[in-house]
């Protein structure tokens, strides 16, 4: 792969690509309904312009720059261009309100920022009174944006024009440029998305990114023959590893959807070989597919059915490499013909070979589904902090509830508090601006604090439980872990999101959203008519079904000494659904639990006093940045006493 | 309807120069009256649209708005009064001759081929650019005939089996439709059934097959009936765009006042078949006459 050439930058890796590679697909995107291919070499003479373009605009090595907008071609080039002339891109989630936008382009003090389109721009000019640093925008979309009159706004192809034209004048001055990296320079700054306070910006080297981007494709042997469908926020490590930083280092060609609506069909045109996706796509794409076959007709149910057990039975078996039978061989076989293959195509899955998911725990059901069909879905452990890679599943060793061994670079071990702690060449260089939140989150020999509570298993797998923080204790002393139970509820398609409170309190109680797509499709089977979420979800009868499920989740725990305090004694149907926009969920869907905790201390007191019934006002923030609020009384069902621990079934 | 008027304008007003330059009018309707039998649905209109403008016609139920734009698209005939549309006066009129001379509409109830795809539907837009092949002019008397037989012939059976020049001419227009697609953004929904789809993408996807005629004016009868607030900010950031990129001018009937005073650059309102006012919507609003008969009563 070439470590030995002095490819620690990747300005470098690019040249690299586009010399032993040249012709080779570099990026995709589907443009006007038909997929465009850029080679290594073309996109290494996009690069180069964009970069002189960027220098002719005034960046200097050490600034920042803004990247804002979807998944394009030309805002990954951004990356690279920036990179060339030493510049530290600064990827924001594209789907930020302004006003989050702000507090980020204030504290990495950009001055410039390159963007998708007008929606960006709008966003940028209304906040640029706060941020008077941002001097210059460069948008790549000009639709809309013609009366703009505005000195600040470039267009991207002027840019590029101009970046041309100095090329043409020194065409040695890229090469000096891209020459003058280091590895050790700041590489990238990525905000986490911040499940607490203020987002923290990452600084990452390109030795930290470069070297586990690297270490991950030598564990999985990935080459440049792979597909990689790029959906996922730039301005999240995930995609920057994935979809960029691997592609670099393997040669492999990377594709953008047309837009966020069309991944499920890009997907299926595509077929990619590698995939991520973290478990709330998997459930939705099962989810689709088991409301679509509800309407099919009672042969192919059956048919469907069938076949699925007997995947459930020996799919996983043959994809682990166990010893099967041969009837049991030719039942797969044939479920492959009929079901398996038809349905990974519609998925987009047929040439999957690997399939990655982190980020949640995923369901068992889920996780077991997608491998029985035949598809490698491995479970990894990371974070921002870690240039991703922390631990992965490797082949043969795979089990819903872990999350893998240490991969090759990476020490691991507890601390006393039962806290996750590693130490690679991965780890951050610092939180940007930040010295204190460095000091606390990386210690002075380089260890870092993930902020999991987690164990490792006998065979060395790590387990993670919940946040740190999050474990308490309730009053008579039992741990309380609210994620452990969260997920558990979360494994039913019908319940989209829970929040259980325990900590400090006599039992645990909870609110649950449910999923709108799952229950609609079984009011319509029903004849529930509802006219909106709020409506749907105080139906007694879909609270019935939920109570079922928390039911089932008790009955789960009690099978656990250990847990059986953890049993849901009392529960609510919150009236609409938990939104990143209104602060309660964070960019990547995590919950808040502190803003939730806050904004819905009525509905909690009402939990723990036995009401029956909750009132709640809330504020809630439209998709065009306008608020309102919803009033609702909300019911609360009583689940009685918790059961006694069964001893061990 | 008084958050939506004062919410939207912030966003739109700042995307729009605050003078701009119209051309010179392109239809002009004078002295219009229309009855149906005793019902006087039209009583003496005249107003101008002017090239590139945004125009509203708002007036309350039964005001004669939809009977307006029937009339400008052709489909009923005054009984009095001229309509001139780009200079020449308009005597017979038939809807398919509308098309042909650059007008195209939407309707106030979805009409579109449910059981067709998205884009099936907006290329249906597409037919009267498509060129067919011609047969070459003869002398011969009754060759002619022969030849023009012939050669639609030969353009059906290569339409059927999509080869030769019919391959490159569908090519052609399926480029522009994507143009479309990709304008509207409905990229998701291209080879979707539009009786599948939610109203207001349906609405969209109507909008898209009237552009796909590259029309000059573009009649719009409530393109934002039966929306919530998000659609319809979308479908007025829509029509602006349309205005702007193609500089297409737009004749649209809405009920949603903030709407309407947003994107309009002129309104013309009716009641009971009579002109009431017609102005700058900041001078329509201000109007008595409007005020008492249709703003100012609750609804």
């Amino acid at each position: 792969m070439g470590d030995a050439n002095g490819l620690d930058t990747f300005p470098k890796l690019m040249r690299h690509n586009a010399k032993v590679r040249g012709a080779r697909p570099a990026m995709r995107e589907k443009d006007l309904g038909i997929w465009q291919t850029w080679t290594w070499s073309q996109a290494q003479d996009e690069v180069k312009a964009f970069a002189m373009g960027l220098a002719a605009l005034g960046v200097k090595r050490g600034d920042k720059v803004l990247i804002v907008g979807d998944n394009r071609p030309r805002l990954y080039w951004t990356v690279t261009a920036a990179q060339v002339i030493g510049a530290v891109p600064v990827p924001l989630y594209q789907d930020s309100v302004a006003r989050e936008m702000a507090y980020v382009v204030e504290h990495a003090s950009a001055a410039i920022a390159v963007v998708e389109d007008q929606e960006q721009v709008d966003k940028l000019l209304e906040i640029r009174e706060e941020v008077p640093a941002l001097q210059t925008i460069v948008y790549q979309d000009p639709r809309g944006l013609r009366n703009y009159t505005q000195d600040c706004l470039h267009d991207y192809a002027k840019v590029l024009e101009s970046g041309r034209r100095a090329l043409s004048e020194e065409p040695a001055g890229y090469d000096r440029e891209v020459d003058r990296g280091r590895g050790n320079n700041d590489s990238i700054v990525l905000y986490t998305s911040g499940t607490t306070g203020k987002p923290k910006g990452v600084v990452l080297t390109f030795d930290n990114v470069i070297s586990m981007a690297r270490a991950g494709s030598e564990f999985e042997k990935l080459t440049e023959g792979e597909e990689v469908l790029a959906y996922l926020p730039m301005a999240w490590i995930g995609d920057h590893v994935f979809s960029f930083s691997q592609s670099y280092v393997t040669g492999f060609c990377v594709s953008c959807p047309e837009n966020g609506s069309t991944v499920l069909h890009d997907l299926h045109e595509l077929g990619p070989t590698y995939f991520f996706a973290p478990p709330r796509i998997f459930e939705n794409l099962l989810t689709s597919v088991m409301i679509r076959m509800q309407d099919a007709s009672h042969f192919k149910q059956k048919w469907f059915h069938y076949f699925l057990d007997v995947a459930k039975q020996v799919g996983e078996k043959i994809l682990n490499g166990e010893k099967v039978s041969t009837a049991d061989r030719i039942k797969y076989r044939l479920g492959t013909f009929f079901v398996y293959g038809p349905l990974k195509n519609v998925l987009g899955l047929t040439r999957c070979r690997l399939a990655y998911t982190a980020g949640e725990a995923i369901g068992p059901e889920i996780f077991q589904f997608y491998r029985s069909l035949g598809v490698n879905m491995k479970q990894l452990y990371g974070s921002t902090e870690a240039s991703v890679f922390i631990t992965v599943q490797p082949n043969g060793e795979i089990r819903a509830d872990t999350v893998g061994r240490a991969i090759p670079g990476v020490e691991l071990k507890l601390a006393d508090n039962g806290e996750v702690m590693f130490r690679s060449p991965g780890v951050f260089k610092e939180y940007f601006k930040n010295p204190e939140a460095t000091a606390e989150t990386k210690t002075p020999d380089g260890w870092v604090r993930t902020g999991d509570a987690g164990m490792i298993t006998p065979e060395g797998h790590l387990r993670i439980i919940d946040r740190a923080k999050d474990v308490g204790k309730l009053n008579d002393g039992s741990l309380f872990a609210p994620k452990f139970v969260e997920n558990k509820l979360k494994f039913y398609p019908n319940i989209r999101e829970a929040v259980t409170f325990g900590n400090g309190k006599d039992y645990v109680a909870a609110f649950v959203c449910i999923d709108q797509e799952a229950m609609g499709s079984w009011a319509e089977r029903n004849n529930v008519a509802y006219a909106s979420y709020q409506e749907l979800a105080a139906h007694p009868r879909v609270r019935k079904i939920v109570e079922g499920h928390i039911r089932e989740v008790n009955a789960d725990l009690t099978k656990d000494p250990q847990l059986a305090a953890l049993q849901i004694r009392r529960f609510l149907i919150l009236h609409k659904d938990l939104d990143a926009d209104d602060g309660e969920l964070t960019r990547t869907r995590k919950v808040r639990r502190r803003t939730i905790a806050e904004r819905y201390e009525p509905l909690i007191a009402a939990l723990y006093n036995g009401s029956k019934i909750g009132h709640i006002e809330t504020k809630v923030t439209f998709e065009d940045g306008r608020e309102g609020v919803l009033a609702a009384d909300l019911a609360i069902a009583d689940l009685g006493g918790g059961t006694p621990a069964k001893q061990a079934a | 309807m008084n958050d939506i008027s004062s919410q939207i304008p912030a966003e739109a007003a700042g995307t729009r120069q605050p003078e701009r330059r119209f051309g010179e009018p392109l239809l002009t309707v004078e002295n219009i009256s229309l009855s149906f039998g005793g019902l006087q649905a039209l009583t003496d209109i005249s107003f101008d649209i002017l090239e590139q403008e945004i125009r509203a016609i708002i007036g309350p139920n039964g005001a004669g708005k939809t009977s307006m734009l029937n009339v400008i698209n052709g489909f009923y005939h005054p009984q009095k009064g001229t309509i001139t549309y780009k200079g020449n006066i308009r005597r017979t009129m038939r809807p398919h001759m509308a098309a042909a001379q650059g007008i195209a509409r939407t309707f106030q109830n979805v009409a579109l081929f449910k059981g067709m795809s998205t884009l099936d539907n907006i290329m249906t837009g597409r037919l009267l650019k498509m060129h067919n092949l011609r047969a070459p002019e003869t002398g011969v008397f009754g060759l002619d005939q022969v030849l023009r037989w012939g050669a639609g012939a030969l353009d059906f059976v290569t339409q059927c089996l999509y080869w030769g020049p019919n391959e490159k001419e569908e090519t052609r227009q399926r480029a522009y439709c994507e143009e479309i697609v990709d304008f509207l953004e409905i990229q998701a929904i291209r080879k979707t059934p539009v009786g599948r789809l939610p109203y207001g993408l349906q609405k969209r996807v109507e909008l898209a097959r009237a552009l796909a005629m590259e029309p000059e004016l573009l009649l719009l009868d409530e393109p934002m009936a039966g929306m919530n607030v998000e659609e319809k900010e979308d479908m007025s950031r829509f029509i602006l765009d349309v205005n702007e990129e193609f500089g297409t001018t737009v004749a649209l009937i809405e009920h949603d006042m903030g709407v309407v005073m947003d994107i309009s650059d002129r309104v013309v309102v009716l009641d009971y078949g009579r002109k009431l006012a017609d102005g700058r919507p900041d001078e329509v609003r201000s109007d008595r006459g409007v005020i008492d008969a249709y703003l100012g009563v609750a609804h």
